[in-house]
């Protein structure tokens, strides 16, 4: 106990004497680990920012889409490949556990005009069942119902960016006409803001609802580019999934349409992230391997400025291994400043961003971070120490 | 010079002096410059291969698509494909007035079940009139492609890309003359398989994949006459221009501006090139911590030179020299130290690029060398002029007194 | 014969923990061209010091010095830098060769710091004087593997290759031997009297003073005879 702690004594005595060199040396150290520290944080923020995307839509979805599945998450199989019907429809909604099944039509890049303003938007269009499974809250006036559907009615519910960017307003929006390619349709209400967009999602705020009657207009085929629909609960999520599919199987080849949930839509998302992010990460890290190699050039300096000061430790009685583990301690002590102050900077720096970004900084990356620091610390240590060690004590107590 | 050469030589002699912490030094710096040359060589390199997926493709192309493509910020608007209108004969024939084009061809596709034997595949039926394989550079490597003749008689035949033929028939000049089922309904006849055309991927498509159909044989699955794209083919890049002129005057009698885009090849590359350019800069960017990094191990390593070297300063200083004198010696030392740290990393760029040559197009062009040679001096004297500093404004006194 | 050096009520105080320390306390020393003098007085009574001011190493306090009329204090570091390399030639005890540069190369670094063009070859000059100091054979060897007694006439060398006005000697023979020290005394003689070179000595040794024409006594910081 004496013994190691006149070690680390010995080691912060050196340290205080060359503050700049130890500051210098840390700095690089630091630099590294706050990089890989930050980017971590940053992958773990994207990937939570969308998990709550994607929660924001309602748990328990399912999507019945076109396509296989390959193809479905590369976005191909949305272009040709089959439609859906309201015979598919009934058979999803047959389904035990099925307990909202909307139908959707999607009209993307459509020009809305009022009050001679435009902006461009997506055009969804379902049944009143598309308030729950996209979780729509209401903000004002009404959401779809079941009447504006069966009566044709030509309604929309838009968002309150559409309602600000048309009307001026949110409030001038209500009972005002929309137009969308020469159809008129009336404001019955504005949807609370999803927010968002961009990351995988579409920017939930460019949506507009119709009904699915409303848009036949749009949609001459009368047929469905995608049935979403919702387990009654999360265990369900399964067997729903399973028996969509043998459903339609009897209609469709299995290549021709793909049924998932949320989770494995967030999984590719996140696989494709956590690819980049690690490709970051790997490139950061090539500052720690620097910083590694300014630790093992000053720790080799250190050796051979106190060439005679280990003589004199060796002349006293030293075994090697104590000049070993003295100038070790002291290049891991190096390493683990840097590691520390390192996190420290990330959490303030994660600390600041939050407002903007939910970055993180999880246990793993703390551990990480002070488990790669003393690696480096001895990696790049050892050399140096074991140059100190190796010197003959009668050489090294007559240097000049 | 006489000055210079010796700043020079006596600055080299002392590096070489301490070999293991002018390599150590060096080496901090010499990574920092090989990450970031390889990530410009590696970003260079696949927009070089981008280009010439394209250009194999056929140059000086003109598309004209349903939509708006190119959003605000230069970036797809792939939504703008979905909606829209579709263009007819009329406008084909519309567009085939155009003199400077020397292809003009609609294009209708969809993805199809493609049978034979007991092996079935999805793909994309490609129906397009014969002008498709000139157009495009197309060309058999088996039997023939279809003709004109095979286009107005509505000939049931089909052109194979070499990657479909080899998935349905095994291997791909097995497809020819063989008969192929579509959607369960129709049966066609292979007259011809293509060339490949290698690929695919980055924004590309892959004409390997494809299944080509004279475009009025293919009416059945089309029953609106529709294309979903036109492209016209100029003979040489000054055409471009104004194809892109005649398309829009002629599409505006019959749509709105906004209901189409006419693109070149070029924009589609800037695009697709853009958003890899803004990947490859953040890549760059972390890269460079290391040079920073490096850097600070240049003036850490400058502050020891100049502490072990104080009585040697005041020395200097006592016969003569002035602070220039003593700031120039240590800054032309650092500097020397990142850039052979940075010619040594330039160095290794380029074996790894040499290396995985056969791999990926990799490429280190003038301005990378710049840029690896620019920074490299640069942080030699951001992060030495400190320590240089430092030693140029000891005292001489003390600096000669100093044990 | 005009003066060439003009030390005017200088004095040098330095602070020594909390305490005050006055090295130097009001001096004048006037020294006139050609003058072989010495600077005499026992360890700590200023005599370094003295030599480091007239040397342009240090500067006073307070108080002038004046170097072939022209008031010093008034120049910038560069000015004073470029006198110390033509001006002055400086021999210490401790010799202070760079370890790591050859014989001819210690012998031609003023030169290097040369800020008018020299009318004469620096080169040359050096290997005359390497002829002149019996150190011939020994261009290409690094101080250290040299004696004494040549290593100090190797500064001597190097405080000739400018041409200086004067030579100041910090305790010459401080660290050699009785013989090596005689013929370096004889040798700062010799400057003295045959090239009309200024030459003060700084040394604690009254036989070495003795040597000279004048002797300027030092004690406590004061100028006592």
């Amino acid at each position: 106990m004496r013994y190691l702690s006149f070690i680390f004594k010995s080691a912060f005595l050196d340290f205080s004497r060359n503050k700049g060199r130890t500051i210098l040396t840390s700095l690089g150290i630091l630099i590294g680990v706050l990089s890989v520290v930050l980017l971590m944080a940053l992958g773990l923020g994207l990937k939570k920012y969308i998990s709550n995307q994607f929660d924001s839509l309602g748990a328990n979805l399912i999507y019945v889409m076109p396509g296989n599945e390959k193809a479905m998450t590369s976005g191909a199989g949305m272009m040709g490949g089959i439609k859906f019907d309201d015979k598919d429809v009934l058979r999803v909604k047959r389904i035990e556990g099925c307990e909202v099944v909307a139908p959707v039509f999607a009209k993307p890049g459509i020009e809305m005009e009022a009050n001679g303003n435009s902006e461009t938007g997506e055009l969804i269009a379902s049944t009143d069942e598309i308030n729950i499974v996209m979780n729509l809250q209401l903000e004002e006036g009404r959401l779809l119902e079941h009447r504006d559907n069966d009566k044709r009615a030509k309604t929309i519910v838009i968002s309150p960016k559409i309602a600000e960017k048309l009307f001026d307003n949110q409030r001038n929006a209500l009972g005002k006409t929309i137009t969308i390619e020469g159809q008129n349709f009336k404001v019955i209400g504005i949807y609370k803001s999803k927010g968002g967009g961009g990351l995988g999602g579409s920017d939930m705020d460019s949506h507009v609802f119709v009904s699915n009657a409303a848009a036949y207009v749009f949609n001459t085929e009368k047929k469905y580019f995608a049935i979403y629909a919702k387990a009654e609960s999360k265990d369900l999520i399964d067997r729903v999934k399973k028996d969509i599919k043998t459903s339609l199987l009897k209609r469709y080849d299995e290549k021709q349409f793909s049924v998932v949930d949320q989770a494995e839509i967030m999984g590719t998302i996140n696989q494709i992230f956590n690819v980049l992010n690690t490709v970051l990460v790997a490139i950061a890290a090539i500052s720690l391997v620097v910083g590694g190699i300014g630790i093992m050039n000053i720790m080799y300096v250190t050796v051979s400025e106190r060439i005679r000061e280990i003589g004199i430790r060796r002349a006293l009685g030293a075994q090697s291994k104590d000049i070993l583990y003295q100038f070790l301690i002291e290049s891991v002590l190096l390493s683990i400043f840097g590691g520390i102050f390192g996190l420290g900077l990330a959490y303030g720096i994660v600390y600041l961003l939050q407002s903007l970004f939910p970055a993180y900084i999880d246990l793993i990356s703390i551990i990480l971070s002070l488990g790669v620091s003393s690696v480096i610390g001895i990696v790049f240590g050892v050399f140096p120490a074991k140059k100190a060690a190796d010197l003959s004590p009668i050489d090294a107590i007559r240097y000049e | 010079m006489n000055y210079i050469s010796f700043v020079l030589a006596s600055a080299l002699s002392d590096l070489f002096r301490n070999k293991l912490r002018t390599f150590l030094t060096s080496l901090g710096i010499l990574i920092g410059v090989a990450s970031v040359v390889l990530l410009l060589a590696f970003g260079l390199g696949l927009k070089e291969f981008i280009r010439q997926q394209f250009d194999s493709l056929g140059t000086n192309l003109v598309f004209v698509l349903p939509g708006r493509i190119f959003g605000q910020g230069g970036g797809f608007q792939a939504t703008g494909a979905l909606g829209g209108i579709k263009f007819d004969e009329k406008d084909l024939f519309n567009l085939k007035r155009i003199d400077e084009a020397r292809y003009t061809v609609g294009v209708f596709s969809k993805t199809m079940k493609f049978q034979s034997g007991g092996k079935s595949e999805y793909g994309s039926l490609y129906a397009a009139s014969e002008e498709i394989f000139p157009a495009r550079n197309l060309e058999v490597e088996f039997g023939r492609t279809f003709d004109k003749t095979d286009v107005d008689k509505r000939s049931k035949v089909v052109v194979m890309g070499p990657k479909i033929a080899e998935k349905i028939f095994g291997k791909a000049p097995l497809a020819l003359g063989k008969n192929i089922r579509v959607e369960s309904t129709q049966t066609y006849k292979v007259i011809g398989i293509l060339k490949s055309k290698g690929g695919g991927g980055f924004g590309g498509p892959d004409f390997d994949r494809f299944v080509y159909i004279p475009y009025k044989t293919a009416y059945v699955y089309n029953p609106t006459k529709s294309f979903v794209s036109l492209f016209l083919r100029g003979s040489s890049e000054e055409d471009v221009p104004i194809i892109k002129q005649k398309i829009n005057e002629i599409l505006l009698k019959r749509y709105k501006e906004d209901d189409f885009t006419i693109a070149d090849s070029k924009e589609f590359i800037s695009t697709i090139s853009s958003i890899f350019t803004i990947l490859n800069s953040v890549l760059v960017a972390i890269g460079a911590v290391s040079l920073i990094v490096g850097g600070i191990g240049i003036m850490n390593i400058m502050y020891v030179s100049v502490t072990e070297r104080i009585r040697e300063i005041g020395i200097r200083r006592a016969l003569g020299a002035t602070e220039q004198d003593i700031l120039y010696q240590f800054l032309v030392e650092s500097v020397l130290l990142s850039l052979i740290g940075g010619f040594a990393g330039l160095g290794l760029a380029f074996g790894v690029v040499i290396l995985i040559q056969p791999l990926f197009p990799a490429i280190i062009d003038l301005v990378s060398i710049l840029i690896a040679v620019g920074t490299s001096s640069f942080i030699g004297i951001f992060f030495g002029v400190f320590p240089a500093k430092k030693a140029a404004t000891l005292s001489p006194i003390d600096a000669i007194r100093y044990e | 014969m005009s003066d060439i050096i003009k030390v005017d009520k200088v004095w040098k105080e330095y602070m020594m923990g909390d305490v005050l320390f006055q090295a130097l306390k009001d001096i004048n020393i006037l020294v006139k061209e050609g003058e072989l003098s010495a600077i005499v007085g026992p360890s700590g009574s200023g005599k370094s010091t003295l030599m480091h001011i007239i040397g342009l190493l240090d500067k006073p306090t307070r108080g002038k010095v004046f170097i072939q009329g022209k008031d010093i204090s008034t120049f910038t570091d560069n000015k004073i830098s470029t006198l110390r390399n033509e001006f002055v030639g400086f021999v210490f005890q401790q010799f202070n060769l760079i370890n790591k540069l050859t014989i001819l190369e210690n012998i031609m670094l003023p030169s290097i710091y040369a800020r008018r063009k020299l009318n004469y070859d620096p080169k040359e000059k050096a290997l005359y004087l390497i002829k002149r100091f019996g150190l011939v054979g020994k261009e290409n060897s690094y101080p250290n593997k040299i004696s004494g007694g040549q290593q100090q006439r190797v500064a001597i060398a190097r405080a000739l290759i400018m041409n200086p006005k004067l030579i100041l000697a910090d305790e010459p023979t401080g660290n050699l031997d009785s013989k090596s020290g005689n013929e370096i005394l004889k040798l700062l003689k010799e400057l003295n009297h045959k090239e009309k070179m200024t030459v003060i000595i700084v040394t604690h040794d009254q036989l070495v003073a003795k040597e000279t024409k004048r002797i300027i006594q030092i004690r406590d910081g004061e100028v006592v005879a």
